[in-house]
């Protein structure tokens, strides 16, 4: 068996290959009589290590996607597998980091971090360990020991994402991680992560509202319809990371998504 | 610079504070003095004639017992009902937050209790269950009811995405809940607390009242009137109301100490 395969329980995915199949998914809400589709017909085959955007107009679904696909909301139709493993309900091996951080307070930066591998029932010697080296990945060494309330928005962040990986997930689900913070600091979480993803070879599903973070992130970004969301294209980006915002061809790919999204705007 | 000038800004408004806190107080007393002078001192004493049946209290006792047996014994009546009370609300308060059917199914039963005063449930409980118990049963009821209700109403305050965020890392429900929802819930039981101590502290003289055994402040107050030593009835009510103020503050110091450490301010 090479270094490329992975496997989880006793199915093997060969790098490349589809690693997580997402399949007809869809979701409806109903309310009394009224029937309200939001996420139609969602197809999605995702590569190991693979940097997926999901952009599409405000209000459209991006989140509920990706709650279906954490387990924590159930989809009216439609199958998520993981390595061949269908999923149902949350679970470990699906890390997720929240716009809002969703840090316990009352627990230390370490402690934060340690709670999956609580939960895990890790010993307390390792998972101190274990939790030290994600912080060291994601720079918040020094803080350790830090209360959650004595750090910026962006480290509060980095706190969410060094969570997330230390359960070395097979895919981590980001809802607009960087939406809570300001201009400056998103590009440098953005680079930040962007550095991880060399480190770790994460699969990452990524919601955002931000095109040109989309560009300087993503393998594929796909570009979803107004609701009742639909895939209306995916993107691929081949170049390397990390990239260049102010070349032309990075420009020129904002500037066509930016003008896809216009035309699914709700408001016109 | 900023710093400094609100730094002045604090101290100036602590200092005008307490200049009001004493300005309230000396009213408080000229006014009752005023109204004593004017009607009859059996009814309302002077201050002066308070402080010294309250000097002479805390000195000789009362009936050759000393005035420090009957506060421990109003104080340890008191700490068995908060006890009480705080070990059956705790968990209770906590499930009935958590399980949604149990709490619709206990809702009733409490809303037809709770606004029951808890004095009225004074006599019932003395001379229904024993002198002995009666009397913390009443201090159970006063404190265990705001205490429940402010515990159940802060498991269903949790943040969600705190539970949703357990739940991804692999949390089933029982980690939800001590991992999540039993610590963020404390520092709501320590407001439940805080009511409680208030509520209960006005329940101990009621509770002692009717009870031959307990020989505690209010034991004093009944006696005191019936004897017609209305100076030392009121010194009582002054040392009921200090003490009263020590365990609100006591609590309302934790309150503010635990919410703080936990990151929940």
């Amino acid at each position: 068996m090479d270094e490329n395969t992975t496997c989880t329980g006793n199915e093997c995915v060969q790098e490349g290959e589809s690693f997580i199949r997402i399949d007809n998914l869809s979701k409806t809400y109903q309310k009394d009589e009224k029937v309200t589709v939001a996420i139609e017909d969602f197809d999605l085959d995702i590569k190991k290590g693979e940097l997926i955007s999901i952009v599409g107009p405000s209000g459209c679904g991006k989140t509920t996607i990706l709650r279906m696909i954490a387990g924590l909301l159930e989809p009216t139709s439609g199958s998520i597998s993981i390595a061949g493993r269908p999923c149902s309900g949350p679970g470990p091996d699906r890390g997720m980091v929240f716009q809002d951080f969703a840090l316990l307070p009352w627990r230390s930066v370490r402690r934060n971090v340690e709670l999956g591998l609580e939960i895990a029932g890790m010993p307390k010697e390792e998972r101190k360990a274990r939790a030290e080296k994600y912080l060291e990945i994601v720079g918040l060494q020094d803080f350790a020991d830090s209360s959650i309330n004595e750090l910026s928005g962006g480290m509060k962040q980095r706190v969410g994402i060094a969570r997330a990986l230390v359960n070395n997930p097979d895919v981590i689900l980001m809802d607009e991680p960087f939406g809570a913070l300001d201009a400056q600091t998103r590009n440098i979480m953005q680079a930040g992560l962007v550095r991880i993803l060399e480190k770790t070879d994460q699969t990452i599903i990524f919601i955002t509202h931000s095109v040109d973070e989309a560009v300087f992130l993503s393998d594929r970004i796909v570009i979803l319809t107004k609701r009742p969301a639909k895939i209306k294209e995916i993107v691929e980006i081949p170049w390397p990371r990390p990239r260049d915002r102010a070349s032309p061809e990075f420009t020129a790919l904002r500037k066509r998504i930016l003008e896809e999204l216009e035309k699914e705007n709700v408001l016109q | 610079m900023n710093f400094k000038y609100d730094n002045n800004n604090k101290y100036h408004r602590l200092g005008k504070n307490i200049l009001v806190v004493l300005a309230s107080l000396i009213i408080f007393v000229e006014l009752w003095w005023f109204i004593a002078e004017l009607i009859d001192s059996r009814v309302l004493p002077t201050p002066p004639e308070t402080f010294a049946a309250l000097k002479d209290f805390l000195a000789n006792g009362y009936l050759n017992i000393s005035a420090w047996d009957y506060i421990s014994s109003s104080l340890v009546l008191f700490l068995k009902g908060f006890l009480l009370a705080f070990v059956v609300a705790v968990p209770l308060g906590l499930v009935l937050g958590f399980s949604k059917t149990l709490n619709t199914f206990v809702t009733p039963i409490v809303e037809v209790l709770r606004p029951i005063a808890p004095m009225a449930w004074a006599p019932i409980f003395i001379y229904g269950i024993s002198y002995g118990t009666g009397p913390i049963l009443v201090v159970f009821i006063g404190i265990f009811f705001p205490l429940l209700t402010n515990i159940i109403f802060g498991v269903k305050k949790i943040d969600p995405t705190l539970v949703d965020a357990a739940r991804t890392l692999g949390a089933n429900k029982m980690q939800v809940f001590t991992k999540v929802m039993a610590p963020s819930s404390i520092p709501y039981v320590m407001n439940g607390i805080k009511v409680g101590l208030g509520v209960g502290w006005m329940c101990i003289v009621a509770a002692e009242m009717y009870s031959p055994v307990a020989i505690g402040v209010g034991y004093c107050i009944s006696n005191m009137c019936m004897s017609g030593l209305w100076d030392s009835t009121f010194a009582i009510l002054i040392i009921i109301a200090i003490l009263g103020i020590l365990t609100t503050s006591l609590s309302e110091y934790l309150q503010k100490y635990i919410s703080k450490r936990m990151g929940v301010e």
